[in-house]
């Protein structure tokens, strides 16, 4: 109880800072790619601007839109940020550093993110405004959409490594990181396009397309809310790269370094390229994105899957 | 400690299930929908029976919710406050529902239950994976084919004719 109690307190400190840290890091670095300096002036090279913006948004005043429901339009932010929190239940950061390690750990996982559509749908519904609207109904279209790719490629892993909790699969890496094999580095790369697909970021961000939508479903939210949604976004970005370094990337395992810190660079190192895919690609169409989730990348998750299967068995 | 834990979850699911049935708005009506069916999946974990919470978390709350809504909004006007929510049956309805929960009631009161708890079984995911494909595998596609029937159908339902 106690175990969990700390785990508990202890995630929910890691992810706000984790969620400042990457707020200040995607600035820099968008800022860099195109050739601009980023925050400069709070602390050293604006490390101290993610302090500053959240004590911003705590002192901002709570406004509630007048033809809004009410009711939804206050739950939606929980509905998105809880479940991400959640998440973290089963992600092992090292050998022993884990919440805790549910027999069903990576189904666990799919099942409790898969509320966040609900929450984002909520947010665009109950904001009683067309924009927001429109960007909840496009994002729970395409987390839809996007999940059967994902699930497709979590299920080779399964079936690579024979159970579903998520220390069994890094321990299972032991031989070798289960990238390295050429059918689970396909999975790998379905699972990279669709997670970005799921954590709505750019080339798939049409949820909240400013050019368009106006930021989609949390046009209407201020202050403490809307930083909910910010760290609910970054907080899954974090969780879908987990995941992904604990099913293909051998997780915790590594030479000389303790295993946290090998968790935290890969992690990471994948934070970075989904950035780096942010600030280089255009975003693109709805329909083409439909037309790639449904057309392309499912039929290609389960010619992958029934190829291995056969394979194993052969 | 676990029992206060227990009466929390199942107070909640009562609640919103209330609240699920009460409520004017049929859009409210699905979120109280979803937390019940939450609170139903914490009952799950609350007895250990982990692989059944995340079924019915995978299931309930991202598919038939999110189809519920889907639903609602591609429906035209059902959000609509002024819509009658009870027909004129409202009450021979809750009659009935009252005596059956009277009923129950009595079964369950009158019932000589057992003083020791009992063990929950202990299975493994292999096991339920094998028994569905082995014992249980005309029902298992069975199913399968009726989904598919329905998927089949709802597209030639929602086809443009030309």
């Amino acid at each position: 109880m106690m175990n969990l109690l700390i785990g508990g307190i202890s995630v929910v400190g890691f992810i706000s800072l984790s969620a400042m840290f990457l707020i200040w890091l995607e600035r820099k670095i968008s800022a860099h790619i195109q050739n601009r300096m980023g925050p400069m002036i709070c602390g050293w090279h604006g490390s101290l601007q993610s302090i500053a913006d959240s004590l911003k948004l705590l002192l901002k005043e709570n406004i509630v839109p007048s033809g809004a429901d009410k009711l939804v339009w206050s739950l939606a932010p929980f509905f998105v940020t809880v479940p991400v929190v959640m998440a973290f239940l089963t992600v092992p950061f090292s050998k022993t550093l884990i919440v805790r390690d549910l027999n069903v750990g990576i189904l666990y996982v799919a099942s409790i993110t898969s509320i966040c559509v609900l929450g984002i749908f909520m947010a665009g519904w109950g904001s009683n405004n067309k924009y927001s609207l429109l960007g909840g109904m496009r994002s729970a279209a395409q987390i839809i959409s996007y999940e059967v790719p994902l699930l497709l490629s979590i299920v080779l892993v399964v079936m690579e490594a024979g159970t579903l909790s998520m220390q069994g699969i890094v321990q299972a890496q032991e031989q070798g990181w289960y990238v390295l094999k050429p059918n689970l580095a396909f999975a790998f790369l379905i699972y990279l396009i669709s997670s970005t697909a799921e954590v709505n970021r750019v080339p798939f961000d049409i949820p909240e397309a400013e050019s368009e939508l106006g930021a989609g479903y949390h046009t209407e939210y201020t202050g403490m809310k809307f930083a909910m949604f910010f760290v609910a976004e970054y907080t899954n970005l974090v969780v879908v790269s987990a995941i992904a370094t604990t099913l293909f990337l051998g997780g915790w395992q590594g030479p000389l370094l303790p295993g946290l810190f090998w968790f935290l660079i890969k992690v990471y190192g994948l934070v970075c390229l989904s950035m780096w895919v942010r600030w280089t690609l255009p975003r693109v169409r709805m329909d083409q994105m439909m037309t790639f989730a449904w057309k392309v990348l499912t039929p290609l998750s389960i010619l992958n899957l029934l190829v291995s299967g056969w394979w194993m068995v052969r | 400690m676990a029992d206060i834990i227990f009466y929390i979850i199942a107070l909640s699911t009562c609640l919103f299930a209330f609240l699920t049935v009460a409520s004017r708005d049929v859009f409210h009506s699905a979120v109280w929908l979803s937390l019940t069916l939450l609170s139903v999946a914490a009952i799950y974990f609350y007895l250990d029976a982990q692989f059944l919470g995340v079924i019915q978390v995978l299931v309930y709350i991202g598919g038939i919710i999110t189809l519920f809504i889907f639903a609602i909004k591609l429906t035209a006007k059902i959000g609509d406050k002024t819509i009658q929510q009870a027909n004129e049956q409202a009450l021979l309805s809750g009659l009935a529902a009252f005596v059956f929960f009277i009923i129950l009631f009595k079964m369950i009161a009158l019932h000589p239950w057992a003083e020791l708890q009992p063990q929950a079984p202990v299975f493994s995911l292999e096991d339920i994976g094998k028994s569905m494909l082995t014992t249980y595998v005309l029902p298992f596609e069975f199913l399968s084919l009726l989904l598919l029937a329905a998927m089949v159908g709802a597209i030639v339902i929602g086809k443009v004719r030309k």
